[in-house]
């Protein structure tokens, strides 16, 4: 049964602004489910909202939309999604607004939630959920209302191993109850056991077919010294008040030129590890941890440090790309023109001018990237600087590395999952509440 | 089956006792924080009275005080650096009393969010407004934790590209312009963003369908949890 078809689609957001995607075609039927890729700011979230009837801006070409039909959308970042502050209110959003009683309202919001595989309390708090949870907590506030059409803007990113395989299950339920299915995906080989249509989405087109880039520059092996950065004792992770969060039964240690990767699943404790060690995470009980030979401290380590978090572009605030990039420098008294030959090197030059806040999210992911990478500190922390990149800008990101590396810099760099054919040095594993530091010879790095 | 758009049913209020007990709560929470700012400065000791049972009652519901009390000190801070660089050692007092009255008016709200769910506040300003004026009241409560860590992790992030917003570096009026510049702006960038985020989320779930929402039972029988 078609549900929506889309006939010659022209989209932007300007009447001079460039096409977002032009003349496209596209037909979903119930029980279908299709992905789509393409590089990244091609306009795929724009489609989904655009299938969702959630465009406001006036586009070209006809659309059919099926007379009653509920599309969900659940968007890419769960947390700006967020409406209510507990588990069952936020499901039962959708519900309210619809008018439902209340009586009906708790046995729906219980089995949208069955349907996720979220086996939590109506009442637990939503900020005490992992990112993966939050994004299945979004798709059982979609599923909620039985939509005939779900949309699901990047998952794979958000979620960790465990997550993406409990969302192929529910995407299989869901498909053989005749809902249609439509995602856009970086990585369209996660959901290939469920995924029956491949589209890309590239330079205004849409075409069958998984969108692939040709550029591939590895993260390079590197030699690296015994000038220790960061060392720790057994430890425990814990919030004050709570339960471990994790435990480190062996001491670590991570030196000079070192790429040293943690991986573990949603809310293991990847992202607090890592503000701890940037002497960030306040409302923790003392760790047994030195950085450059002290404990850790916010900003006491000057230029010999940096940091870049999840969603690094709120940390953009110059008026230029070279301007936002050159402020460290500045501060830290270093020669300003390394600001433009960092552009120029990766390519960027042609944006140095332009507003940091008008990029694509990779663009302004790799300015914030460069805006670290320039002062080239002794340790690089990167709290999943991956999430949501194509190709094309892993590229670049793996040039920034593989030139700070070559410098003595040591890098941390957090994942959902081990990165494949990356020649680390260390991994440490998160799981079942413990840190697991395993080594990586250097001749078995070279071998990847 | 798919809720058709159709299906309506007549709302059922959650507990009415709650809701008059949460509106009850909000009006008392109006009244003192406008005392705090129209009342005379005698009659501050008692409204401080007052005020100090809620702050105890709050605390007794889990409310946490540290972010208030961190608030109250650099204010405190900012004012006096103020009030010495514009009217010298004279008026300080005054601006102590100012300080003071913004902690008595901001207490009340503290308390409220503390002690009555947001969606009964929902609930009772839907019945006093228009659904929507009434989503953007709760929304941006909601949000205030998540904007509170958003400016506590982008003055972090600042401070560790170098900008001259360290508390001590602060104390010099010439690095103010620094943390609006690499703290504020970046925020309120955020901000725009995220309205414009919730609002398609909220579309996305169908809000402003009907004129008249029902509500979730915050309320409900054991085992329906």
């Amino acid at each position: 049964m078609r549900l929506i078809e889309l006939d010659g689609v022209s989209f932007n957001f300007g009447s001079r602004q460039p096409w977002v995607f032009r003349d496209i075609t596209f037909r979903l039927d119930s029980g279908s489910c299709h992905c789509i890729t393409g590089p990244t700011g091609s306009g795929k979230s724009t489609l989904l909202q655009l299938l969702a009837g959630l465009q406001e801006r006036p586009f070209e070409g006809g659309v059919f939309r099926r007379q009653g039909m509920l599309a969900g959308l659940v968007m890419q970042d769960p947390q700006v999604q967020l409406l209510r502050q507990t588990v069952g209110a936020e499901v039962a959003f959708a519900l309210e607004n619809l008018a439902l009683t209340s009586e009906q309202m708790v046995p729906m919001v219980q089995r949208a939630l069955r349907r996720v595989g979220l086996f939590v309390s109506l009442d637990c708090p939503i900020n005490i959920l992992s990112l993966g949870q939050k994004y299945r907590l979004m798709m059982a506030a979609q599923l909620v209302c039985n939509p005939q059409v779900l949309l699901l803007d990047e998952p794979w990113a958000q979620l960790d191993n465990l997550g993406v395989q409990e969302l192929t299950m529910v995407i299989r339920g869901l498909v053989a109850e005749g809902i249609a299915v439509v995602m856009c995906e970086h990585n369209p080989a996660a959901f290939e056991e469920v995924v029956d249509h491949y589209w890309q989405l590239s330079d205004g087109v849409l075409m069958s077919g998984i969108y692939r880039t040709e550029k591939r520059i590895p993260l390079q092996a590197q030699a690296h010294s015994d000038d220790v950065i960061i060392e720790a004792e057994p430890f425990e992770y814990r919030f004050h008040g709570d339960a471990p969060l994790f435990a480190c039964e062996q001491p670590l240690q991570v030196c000079a030129g070192e790429l040293v990767t943690i991986y573990g699943n949603n809310g293991t404790g990847k992202s607090s590890l890592m503000k701890a060690i940037a002497g960030m995470q306040g409302n923790i009980a003392p760790l047994p941890l030195k950085v450059f030979g002290e404990r850790p401290k916010v900003g006491h380590y000057g230029q010999r440090l940096g940091l870049l978090m999840q969603r690094p572009n709120r940390q953009l605030f110059e008026n230029t790309v070279l301007d936002e990039v050159a402020f460290s420098l500045r501060r830290f008294g270093l020669p300003q023109e390394q600001a433009q030959a960092l552009l120029e090197e990766l390519g960027l030059g042609e944006l140095a001018e332009q507003s940091p806040h008008k990029l694509s999210y990779g663009q302004q992911h790799l300015v914030a990237l460069a805006s670290l990478v320039c002062y080239q500190p002794q340790l690089l922390l990167l709290d999943d600087p991956l999430a949501g990149l194509d190709s094309e800008y892993f590229d670049r990101f793996c040039m920034m590395i593989n030139r700070l590396r070559q410098q003595g810099t040591a890098v941390l760099l957090s994942s959902h999952r081990p990165l494949p054919h990356t020649p680390v040095s260390q991994q440490w594993q998160i799981a079942d509440g413990l840190l697991l530091p395993s080594t990586c010879t250097q001749d078995a790095a070279y071998a990847y | 089956m798919p809720i058709s758009h159709s299906s309506l049913l007549s709302s059922t209020p959650a507990s009415i006792r709650s809701l008059w007990l949460s509106a009850l709560a909000m009006l008392l929470a109006l009244a003192l924080s406008s005392a705090a700012f129209f009342a005379p400065t005698h009659f501050l000791p008692w409204l401080a009275g007052i005020e100090l049972v809620l702050l105890v009652h709050g605390m007794l519901n889990q409310g946490k005080i540290s972010g208030l009390v961190r608030y109250i000190v650099l204010q405190l801070l900012f004012t006096i650096v103020l009030y010495l660089a514009i009217h010298g050692g004279n008026k300080v007092s005054e601006g102590v009393l100012a300080v003071a009255r913004i902690l008595l008016a901001i207490v009340p709200g503290w308390w409220l969010t503390n002690t009555v769910s947001t969606e009964a506040i929902g609930a009772i300003l839907g019945k006093m407004m228009p659904n929507k004026w009434a989503f953007v009241v709760v929304a941006s409560i909601n949000l205030l934790p998540y904007m509170a860590n958003e400016v506590r992790e982008i003055y972090q992030l600042q401070r560790l590209r170098g900008a001259r917003i360290a508390p001590k570096q602060l104390l010099n009026p010439r690095n103010w312009g620094e943390f609006s510049y690499c703290v504020i702006f970046p925020l309120l960038i955020q901000l725009l963003k995220l309205a414009r985020q919730t609002a398609v989320a909220a579309k996305a779930r169908h809000f402003g369908y009907h004129a008249k929402r029902t509500l979730w039972p915050s309320q409900r029988s054991e085992h329906d949890n």
